[in-house]
C-alpha cells in the first residue's frame, strides 16, 4: 500500500515537473529566428550527414527501385540483360544528372550575378520532419559564412530566409511556412501586399485592397522593406482571387515560383557592406561590387 | 512487470533509436523519393506507446527526452509535443479501462483518436504562439493525412515497440508497470 503511494507521489512530481518544463519552455519558442541550443548544435552537426548521405544517395536508390526490385520475378538471362542495361543506364543516368546540376547551377550563378551580396553555394539535405513547418535543412552553416536572416534563393526566385545555423548546417524557413511574411510588390501594379504560407505547397496574399486592380497571373516581387530580402526577387504568382462580398481586403492564392518539389541547390546570399546599405536606405547609389 | 532500471535505460536508448532512424526517414529519404506535403511523425507514435502501455514514473521523462530527438529534426522543438505528451498520457490514463489494443484495428481506431487530441492541443498552442486563430482549420487539415497514414502503420511499429519494451502482446488495456 505505502509503495503504491510512493509510486503515485514520484508520477505527480514527474508529471509536475515535465510540465512546468515544457510550459517555460514553450514560451521561450520562437517561430521566427532561433539560436541553436548546444544540444542542437552538438547533436545536428552528427545526424545531419546521414541526412546528406540520404539525399545524396536518392539516384542510387530510384536506381534500385526501378532496376532490381521490380524485376525480381523475370527469369535469369533477363536479370543479367537488365543489370548491365541498367548499369548502363545507370551511367547514362548519372551523366544526365550530372548535366543537369551543371546547368542548374549556371543559371544560379547567372541570376545571383545581378544581387549585391555575397553568396553561398548549399545543397538541400532535408526538410522538416513535422507537418506545420515547412523548413529546409541545408550542408552549409556558420563555418562556410551563412549567418542566422540571410535570404535563400534559387534561379526560379525567393525560397526564404535562415531561420538558424549550426557551425555545418542550417535551417530555412520557407515562404511555404505560415511564420514567414514576405513584403512584396505586384510586379505591374506595383502594389504591396504580404505574402504567407498557407497549406498545400501555396501561398496567399494578404493586405491587397478590393479596388486594387490585380489579376490571376500578376507576378509578386520582393519589395525591400524589412532588412531581410533584397528588392526585385522573384516571389511568386497570383493562381486565383476571391472577391468576397465582404471585407476590405482580397482573399488571393500564390503559388511559389520556386519549385519546391524539386528543390536540390540553393544559393544563401550574405549582405556584404553595399548590400546592408542599399538594405537600409535603396535610394543610395551603390558602387559596382566585386564578389 | 517489472523492469530493472538498466532495462529500462536500454530499452528507452533503443526506442530513441528507432525514433532517429524513422526520422532521418522522414526527413530526408522520403522527400528525397518525392514525398514531400506530408510528413509521418513518428515521434507522435513511439510516445502514444510510451503514454498508452506503460505506466511508470518515468514515462514524462522519457517523452521529454524522446522529444528532444524530434527536435534535432524540426524546429518545432522539443516543450510543445512533450506537453502535447502529457496531456495524451493524462487522457490515456482517464481512459485506461476503454482502450483495448488487442487487434491492429483497434490499435489504428485508438492512436487516431489519440493523434487528434495530440494534434488539436499543438494546434491550439502554435495558434497562441503566433497569435492567430484563423490558421487553426488550415494547421489541423494539414496534421490529417499523415495521422492516418500513421495510424495504418501504428500496428506495425507498435509490435516492434512491443518487443524492445518486453510487453506481453496479448495484454488489451494499458498499464503495463514497469
Amino acid at each position: 500500500m505505502k509503495l503504491i503511494q510512493e509510486s503515485s507521489k514520484t508520477k505527480i512530481v514527474s508529471n509536475f515537473v515535465v510540465g512546468i518544463l515544457a510550459v517555460y519552455g514553450i514560451s521561450q519558442k520562437q517561430f521566427r529566428l532561433d539560436e541553436p541550443s548546444l544540444f542542437h548544435k552538438i547533436t545536428a552537426e552528427i545526424i545531419s550527414p546521414m541526412q546528406q548521405g540520404l539525399t545524396n544517395s536518392k539516384e542510387s536508390i530510384t536506381s534500385l527501385w526501378e532496376n532490381y526490385i521490380s524485376i525480381v520475378n523475370t527469369s535469369k538471362e533477363n536479370i543479367v540483360l537488365k543489370k548491365e542495361i541498367s548499369r548502363l543506364e545507370s551511367d547514362l543516368t548519372f551523366m544526365e544528372e550530372m548535366r543537369k546540376e551543371n546547368l542548374r547551377l549556371k543559371q544560379l550563378l547567372n541570376y545571383s550575378d545581378e544581387l549585391p551580396s555575397e553568396r553561398i553555394m548549399a545543397q538541400v539535405v532535408g526538410w522538416d520532419s513535422a507537418n506545420e513547418f515547412k523548413v529546409i535543412r541545408l550542408n552549409k552553416g556558420t563555418r562556410h559564412g551563412i549567418k542566422a536572416m540571410s535570404p535563400v534563393i534559387t534561379d526560379q526566385g525567393l525560397v526564404g530566409y535562415v531561420y538558424r545555423a549550426t557551425e555545418n548546417y542550417s535551417d530555412v524557413l520557407t515562404i511555404l511556412d505560415q511564420n514567414n511574411r514576405v513584403d512584396i510588390i505586384v510586379e505591374r501594379t506595383r502594389t504591396h501586399g504580404i505574402v504567407e504560407g498557407v497549406f498545400n505547397f501555396k501561398c496567399a496574399l494578404k493586405y491587397i485592397m478590393r479596388n486594387e486592380p490585380v489579376e490571376v497571373g500578376d507576378k509578386l516581387i520582393t519589395a525591400g522593406v524589412g532588412g531581410i530580402y533584397p528588392k526585385g526577387i522573384k516571389v511568386g504568382m497570383i493562381t486565383d482571387i476571391a472577391r468576397e462580398n465582404f471585407g476590405m481586403t482580397l482573399s488571393i492564392e500564390v503559388v511559389p515560383s520556386v519549385d519546391f518539389d524539386k528543390i536540390e541547390e540553393v544559393l544563401v546570399l550574405i549582405p556584404n557592406q553595399q548590400g546592408l546599405q542599399r538594405l537600409l536606405s535603396p535610394t543610395a547609389p551603390v558602387k559596382e561590387s566585386k564578389i | 512487470m517489472r523492469m530493472r532500471f538498466s532495462e529500462i535505460l536500454i530499452a528507452f536508448a533503443l526506442s530513441c533509436l528507432l525514433l532517429l532512424g524513422l526520422e532521418v526517414i522522414t526527413s530526408s529519404l522520403l522527400p528525397a523519393l518525392g514525398w514531400y506535403e506530408y510528413r509521418l511523425t513518428f515521434n507522435v507514435l513511439i510516445i502514444l506507446f510510451l503514454a498508452i502501455r506503460l505506466d511508470s514514473p518515468m514515462v514524462p521523462w522519457m517523452i521529454l527526452g524522446l522529444q528532444m530527438v524530434h527536435s534535432i529534426f524540426s524546429i518545432e522543438g522539443w516543450a510543445l509535443g512533450t506537453l502535447a505528451g502529457l496531456i495524451v498520457m493524462f487522457s490515456a490514463n482517464y481512459l485506461k479501462e476503454l482502450l483495448q489494443l488487442t487487434s491492429a484495428i483497434m490499435t489504428m481506431i485508438t492512436v487516431q483518436l489519440f493523434q487528434i487530441i495530440w494534434f488539436v492541443t499543438v494546434t491550439l498552442i502554435i495558434c497562441l504562439k503566433i497569435s492567430n486563430f484563423d490558421k487553426f482549420g488550415m494547421i489541423l487539415w494539414s496534421f490529417i493525412p499523415g495521422s492516418i497514414l500513421l495510424s495504418i502503420i501504428s500496428p506495425l511499429i507498435f509490435w516492434v515497440l512491443e518487443k524492445i519494451w518486453k510487453t506481453p502482446t496479448d495484454s488489451g488495456h494499458r498499464g503495463v508497470e514497469i
